[in-house]
């Protein structure tokens, strides 16, 4: 549940999703579910120009197998927490 | 549709031939084709046509045509219609006998999909017996079934409304039209199939269960009329009646049930008895038999019933009135576009009944739910906690349903704008939803018990996988464990790690594992290369017990720490033996106090605060104690001292930040709070007995340090001497330790000040690349604070010895910061473009060299300003 708990705290930030289809999408995170299925709201294309069928599409639900990686802003993350939340899973794991 | 009467259990068997008259299609004969299809007797209920089509009835503008396109966009729903439609002929027409059974064999399925919800289908077994009853006399005609249906959408559209049996209807009653403009044709109708799937029981399971085989025209006559009713009410009261549909429906098919029969019915099969249970009202069987004896019982009571809704009818009289009236075009068009609409929307709507809703959302919450926030969500949760300042605001749970809410769409509480409500729902699902996960567990762990073959579990949500799920997904590296160990210093890749598998290293590996011993070889061949060991970390970590070792021990700190931090939420004991036994602050065992070398990695300095929240002073101290006397091999000195480090990367320099900002922070909140006199003299003897004092002195960390200890000893003193606390040994003590340390530093004093080499390199290093080097500076004052603390606690011949030391520095200081006036002046008159940004910045570093150095002079009584020392008035 770490990542779920993680993207949790993303809920209303900006992020750019990349799909495994090489999409870049930018937009505010909506919500994260336990299969890591973002929904993001007021998307933007990073690559207009190659992928123009995004342009008209408001928000957006990405399932969360077809994500390879989530660009997010370096401040949104307490590293620190983040290192003591992989422990405590650790942790778990081993009880 | 089947308004002819047409019979509609033959659709399979027609599918049939049309399909095979399609794939035949070489020879299409008319005849055939048409064959069979005008044979059915069917056609004798031509009669009929007057009362289908309205001939004589009455045509309003709000005529119900929302049935037949809700059939034409949903076939799945078709045979429920049929059904429906095709009992208003049937009720009339007599000679008509299809077995309707076949037509909706398909939908059965279904069923097992509520199998669940028992209680639902509950209504079978009281209608089975009912349904017998030959009533040929209650014929409903399309005119009295019209009627009734706008009365349902009275009641649909008017929340809370009372429920009328809709059987006997009195037929002056009129509903009111207005309700009707706007929500004939999506609020009822659709809503009415959920029920049907919901009920299967008259629908699917009359054929098969009926006790007593009436004559099946008999049974077709009279029946579906109350299906309908059946369908209506039991949709009706779900939505406004909390009282059970089993209850109503009853009543509805008791109004014309001569009782005796009712009652040989009832005694016949067990099938009441399961109907009482389920039912919320016990006393339906009392009613049942009294209602049943005289059927003109009966409309009275459904007067009674009608009571409210005529109050509701007088209170809404005027769309009564324009019921005749014809709508203008743009009112029909407004309307037209206004039902496309509502049936959009509420095309699907209903489907689920709100158990269904409300198990769905129940399993999928209990995906994402906790009973144990903390543990299972511990990053969310603290984030949340530390973004809003530390204080815990609303409850997770609710937090939760909140949420959810939003998602599902339901946050304006449908259509009684009931936000609250739906919340105080929701918040009771994520409370159901916490029940179901706590279970989830045991039922893992007895998976798992069932050999490691990963049969799937059959969920809502599709097969789920135990093995694999969201909370422990298929990972793509599987580390075995045990082996990870034994292979530790082989696996090392980073060439420093293999420099500690000398005796210490040596030492775990075998306390660790005592059998495996393949690997010594090797290190004993590594060891004699790396025998000779400098001032250096490894040699500090290798005589600790070995950077791994050390590296696990923070790791098991980090884990008790986690876990008295968890217990300290809950409310739970604290018992701290577990963190101090891991700390190895006593540990004798190794060379250097394991606890020393922790202190050398980030996340070790980095977890002290937290360890200090739960150690008591005792422990607090003993643990300062072996700092201090240990300060020596602790590698942040070595790092920030110019001697042994004299060119620190920028990563040294962040690091000794961190120190700086962590760790002193906690010692001199401890100084500060709860320590005395004797503890501090007692910390300082510690340093000065153990160390090299002017070695430490040579770094930033370690002058800082000393700087604590002595100025808030010095702070104490004169405290006391106002009030005469401190005792005279106590006095004389402080004294001898204080000429201890001064002996240590005398003629050595100097050198806290680092070479200007070294300065130079740390505002290289240091130094933004986009500002440019004037603005750059080695920030002194820590020195200068050293100096004064020194000076402060000194006697008078002590302070004249450091001014004569570090006299150079003073004026040094003094000739750099009139330097920069010049420096300042010369660039004004260079060029006055640029210099008003470098002006200010400059002025204020000419005042922070004079600050600093007054920091010291002041406490001789001198002041320096303006390139000149004087006596400070």
């Amino acid at each position: 549940m770490l990542f779920f708990s993680f993207f949790k705290t993303l809920v209303d930030q900006e992020v750019v999703v990349q799909l495994k289809n090489d999409i870049e999408i930018k937009g505010t995170l909506q919500s994260v579910d336990q299969f890591l299925n973002l929904k993001l709201d007021n998307i933007s294309c990073t690559d207009e120009i190659k992928y123009p069928h995004l342009s008209s599409v408001r928000n957006i639900f990405i399932r969360g197998s077809t994500v390879r990686y989530v660009y997010l802003n370096k401040n949104m993350v307490d590293t620190n927490l983040l290192q003591d939340a992989t422990r405590r899973e650790a942790m778990s794991e081993r009880k | 549709m089947s308004f002819f009467g047409f019979d509609p259990s033959m659709p399979p068997k027609q599918a049939q031939q049309h399909s095979k008259n399609n794939n035949n299609s070489e020879t299409l004969d008319f005849e055939e084709t048409y064959k069979g299809y005008g044979e059915y007797d069917q056609e004798e209920g031509d009669y009929l046509n007057e009362e289908t089509f309205g001939g004589n009835v009455e045509l309003g503008t709000d005529f119900d045509f929302g049935n037949g396109s809700n059939q034409q966009s949903q076939p799945q729903q078709q045979p429920s219609h049929e059904q429906a439609h095709r009992s208003y002929v049937q009720a009339a027409s007599s000679g008509v006998q299809p077995t309707n059974l076949d037509a909706n064999v398909d939908l059965k399925p279904m069923e097992s999909l509520w199998s669940g919800n028992v209680n639902t289908s509950s209504p079978v077994p009281v209608q089975i017996p009912l349904q017998g009853q030959p009533q040929q006399q209650h014929v409903l005609s399309m005119e009295e079934i019209e009627r009734q249906q706008r009365q349902m959408q009275q009641f649909n559209g008017a929340p809370g409304g009372p429920v009328t049996n809709g059987n006997n209807q009195n037929a002056q009653f009129m509903p009111p039209q207005g309700f009707m403009q706007g929500q004939y044709p999506g609020q009822f109708i659709p809503q009415q199939f959920p029920n049907m799937y919901h009920h299967p029981g008259p629908f699917y399971q009359q054929g098969p269960m009926a006790v007593p085989p009436p004559p099946p025209h008999v049974q077709q006559q009279s029946v579906p009329p109350q299906q309908v009713q059946q369908v209506q009410q039991q949709h009706v009261q779900q939505q406004h009646l909390p009282p059970s549909p089993q209850d109503q429906n009853v009543q509805t098919n008791n109004s014309h049930l001569p009782s005796p029969m009712l009652e040989h019915e009832l005694g016949k099969s067990p099938q009441p008895i399961l109907r009482q249970s389920q039912s919320p009202m016990p006393p339906t069987l009392q009613e049942l038999a009294p209602q049943g004896q005289t059927s003109n019982q009966v409309p009275i009571q459904n007067q009674q019933q009608q009571q409210p809704s005529r109050q509701q009818q007088q209170r809404q009289p005027m769309p009564q009135q324009n019921r005749r009236e014809p709508l203008s075009p743009e009112e029909q068009k407004r309307l037209q576009i206004r039902h496309a609409k509502v049936e959009k929307i509420l095309k699907h709507a209903g489907l689920m009944t709100p158990r269904d809703k409300d198990f769905i959302t129940r399993y999928q919450l209990s995906q994402i739910v906790t009973e144990d926030p903390y543990n299972e969500d511990f990053y969310f949760q603290v984030y949340k906690i530390i973004q809003r300042g530390g204080i815990v605001g609303e409850s997770n749970k609710g937090l939760i349903a909140r949420a959810y809410l939003e998602h599902s769409g339901h946050r304006l509480g449908g259509r009684y704008k009931r936000a609250d409500i739906a919340l105080q729902r929701m918040q009771s699902q994520v409370e159901k939803a916490v029940t179901v996960a706590k279970e989830r567990p045991q039922k893992k762990n007895e998976d798992s018990l069932n050999a490691g073959n990963a049969t799937g579990r059959d969920g809502v949500l599709g097969k789920v996988s135990t093995s694999m799920n969201s909370k422990a997904p298929r990972r793509q590296l599987t580390i075995p464990l045990s082996t990870s160990r034994s292979g530790s210093t082989l696996t090392d890749e980073d060439g420093e790690l293999r420099r500690n598998s000398t005796a210490g290293a040596l030492q775990e590996v075998a306390e660790s594992l005592g059998n495996v011993d393949l690997n010594n070889k090797t290190r004993a061949r590594r060891r004699s290369s790396y025998a000779f060991t400098s001032i250096d970390q490894n040699s500090v970590l290798t005589r600790s017990g070995g950077r791994k070792f050390v590296l696990s021990l923070i790791e098991t700190v980090y884990e008790e720490v986690l876990e008295l931090e968890a217990n300290l939420r809950s409310g739970k004991e604290i018992n701290n033996k577990e963190l101090w036994s891991a700390l190895h602050i006593d540990d004798e065992v190794y060379e250097v106090s394991p606890y020393i070398s922790m202190l050398s990695f980030d996340k070790g300095v980095k977890i002290m605060p937290r360890i200090f929240n739960f150690l008591d002073k005792e422990q607090k101290l003993k643990l300062l104690q072996t700092f201090f006397s240990e300060l020596s091999h602790l590698n942040i000195i070595i790092i920030s001292s110019y001697k042994t480090n004299p060119t620190p990367t920028d990563a040294q320099l962040k690091k000794i930040d961190l120190f700086q900002t962590v760790f002193l922070k906690i010692i001199v909140s401890f100084l500060s709070n709860s320590s005395n006199f004797i503890e501090i003299m007692s910390l300082l003897l510690h340093l000065i007995k153990n160390n090299n004092v002017s070695f430490i002195s040579t770094s930033k960390i370690g002058l800082n340090l000393i700087t604590v200890l002595i100025s808030r000893a010095a702070l104490i003193r004169q405290d006391s001497n106002r009030s005469s606390v401190l005792s005279t040994p106590e006095i004389s003590t402080w004294n001898e330790i204080y000429d201890k340390l001064f002996t240590a530093l005398e003629s050595k004093i100097a050198n806290v000040f680092p070479p200007k080499e070294y300065i130079d390199t740390i505002i290289e290093v240091s130094q933004p690349k986009n500002v440019s080097p004037a603005t750059c500076y080695y920030d002194q004052a820590y020195i200068w604070q050293f100096l004064a603390s020194l000076a402060l606690s000194g006697k008078l011949n002590h302070q004249r010895i450091i001014i004569d030391e570090v006299r150079d520095e003073i004026f040094g200081t003094i000739t750099q910061a009139e330097s920069l006036k010049e420096h300042l002046q010369q660039e004004v008159n260079s060029d006055s473009n640029n210099s008003t940004i470098n002006s200010d910045e400059i002025m204020y570093r000419r005042e922070k060299l004079y600050q600093d150095l007054n920091l010291f002079l002041n406490v001789m009584g001198l002041v320096s300003r303006d390139g000149e020392i004087s006596e400070l008035k």
